[in-house]
């Protein structure tokens, strides 16, 4: 296999888009991040997208290569719900590590804001089961909400230890130009937040985001297109059941675990060597157990950590410098585009917010609750 | 929006509780699997699952998905059956009485609409009070099919 490198990110503000179309909010991380690799255009591209059929939009690659002055080069689409991002540039990787291609752009477009809120969470809960689950009205928020219950029961962890996750978020959010929610809060802010599916509350959830971010991915023959490259060091995926009920363990995430070990050994790293970490905060539970599956805490010993002080800058690993999927946002499909493209940054020392530096870096972007997970670990 | 399709296929496995039992590693998983989530044996069979358990995590939602809005607050939870575990709603109870490991017996219920309007039975789960017989099979509403 071939090493491949990030020499150019784009990156665009998450928030409610109704301003601009999704082919132009792809083409403007896609335009980013081809200036930040010498202006080079990409051999093929590789989207990562869940849900545009909700803006009855598909053929994404064709529509923003084309948008993007990008017309004849190859790409289609991945799709692995809120793990998109993650799949795609699984996809992207694997196009150059196996030789087929020198210059890659992945590209993550989300456009959560263009229907009713009611449509738009029903499409998300489209990554559940269908036949098994969705056949009972549950949402999403309901599914993490299950997992949440029997988490704190079984471990004992309190209401409050996990809501300082929240607090940790926004507070670094607060300094990243990217960010949808850049505002302080309270304890109180989330303890007296709204219950929308017992016990997670408003502000245990990530917002609902539009968002678009890309990566130029090459070969070891142009990585001098950036006077940084980052070599992608390690990239692992794996799948698990989309229904909790056959679920070996409920308050484990095993894809977020085996995808970890297959990153680590392709690495040749440990957990110790990471610096930074960008993990899928969807909510607040998916962080905790995100945290413990990677090994940054013993399991259900997360919310305590966090809660005592531990992840912020000045630690070691710092998490979620950029605000993570909680204050940042979740633009579902571009997500895991924008935690690499952060963790590139971070690493190169130019990340506009929250600024941690380090040698190496991990970025674990999860689909559905916990059953599609793409760990990748970036070294400078 | 589910399909008449779809829960015609299904008809068995949402009211009978039809689960999988890997004939060479023993695992019950429910829903069935074409091959074991274990061993990956594709030596299963087809087992109806027992129809009384125990709430072992359950969620309020007070906005469910489009098209379940008429059962807000809806209860659903994930009950242990035996070997195997089930999501599913609850019913005939109050969201402020659940409580984890409460018992709980399968009823058949209807739930919302299909695309085509058709109204579709499943199972739901309902609290076994205190006074009543817990016997398997037992107190199961199966005048619908």
């Amino acid at each position: 296999m071939r090493d491949v490198f990030i020499v150019g990110v784009g990156l665009t503000e998450v928030g409610k888009r109704v301003d601009i179309a999704l082919r132009d909010l792809a083409a403007e991380a896609m335009v980013k991040a081809m200036e930040d690799a010498g202006n080079e255009k990409p051999e093929a591209i590789v989207v990562g997208n869940m849900l545009s059929s909700l803006v009855e939009q598909e053929n994404l690659a064709a529509l923003i290569a084309d948008h993007a002055g990008l017309r004849g080069v190859s790409g289609f689409k991945a799709e692995g719900a809120c793990g998109s991002g993650g799949a795609a540039l699984l996809a992207g990787y694997s196009l150059i590590s196996s030789g087929l291609f020198n210059k890659v752009l992945v590209v993550g477009i989300e456009k959560l804001h263009e229907r009713p809120t009611p449509d738009t969470a029903r499409g998300l809960a489209y990554a559940a089961d269908a036949d098994y689950e969705l056949i009972y009205g549950i949402s999403f928020a309901g599914l993490n909400a299950l997992v949440m219950r029997y988490y704190m029961n079984k471990h004992g962890v309190t209401r409050e230890e996990m809501a300082h996750w929240a607090v940790m978020m926004h507070e670094n959010a607060y300094h990243n130009p990217y960010a949808q929610l850049r505002k302080k809060i309270t304890l109180e802010t989330v303890m007296n937040s709204p219950v929308i599916a017992d016990p997670v509350r408003l502000f245990d959830s990530c917002p609902l985001s539009d968002g678009a971010a890309a990566i130029m991915l090459v070969s070891e023959k142009y990585r001098k297109l950036n006077d940084t490259p980052v070599r992608v060091a390690g990239i692992g995926n794996a799948l698990d059941s989309p229904d909790l009920s056959s679920r070996f363990e409920l308050d484990r995430f095993i894809a977020a675990k085996l995808s970890t070990e297959r990153a680590l050994k392709m690495a040749n790293a440990s957990i110790n060597d990471i610096d930074v970490a960008e993990i899928h905060d969807a909510y607040s539970i998916v962080a905790a157990i995100s945290v413990e599956e990677i090994g940054f805490a013993a399991r259900g010993k997360a919310p305590k950590l966090w809660a005592e002080g531990r992840f912020r800058l000045g630690d070691r690993p710092v998490l979620n410098p950029s605000g993570g999927l909680k204050a940042r946002g979740h633009p579902v499909g571009a997500t895991g585009v924008y935690q690499v493209a952060e963790v590139a940054m971070q690493l190169r020392g130019d990340f506009p917010g929250l600024k941690v530096g380090g040698e190496v870096g991990l970025a674990q972007n999860i689909g559905g609750v916990g059953s599609n997970v793409t760990t990748i670990i970036l070294r400078r | 929006m589910t399909t008449i399709q779809r829960i015609w296929r299904l008809r068995n496995r949402l009211i009978r509780l039809s689960g999988t039992r890997c004939q060479d590693c023993g695992l019950v998983t429910y829903p069935p699997k074409a091959a074991c989530p274990k061993c990956g044996s594709r030596n299963l069979i087809e087992i109806e699952l027992p129809r009384e358990g125990e709430v072992l995590t359950y969620t309020v939602l007070n906005v469910p998905i489009k098209g379940f809005e008429q059962y807000a607050p809806l209860i659903i939870a994930i009950i242990k059956l035996g070997d195997a575990k089930v999501l599913a709603q609850l019913t005939d109870v109050k969201p402020e009485e659940v409580r984890v490991g409460m018992k709980v017996q399968a009823t058949i219920r209807r739930t919302a609409p299909t695309l085509d309007g058709v109204v579709p039975y499943v199972v739901k789960f309902k609290p076994i009070k205190s006074s009543e017989v817990s016997a398997e099979g037992e107190g199961i509403e199966t005048t619908v099919v």
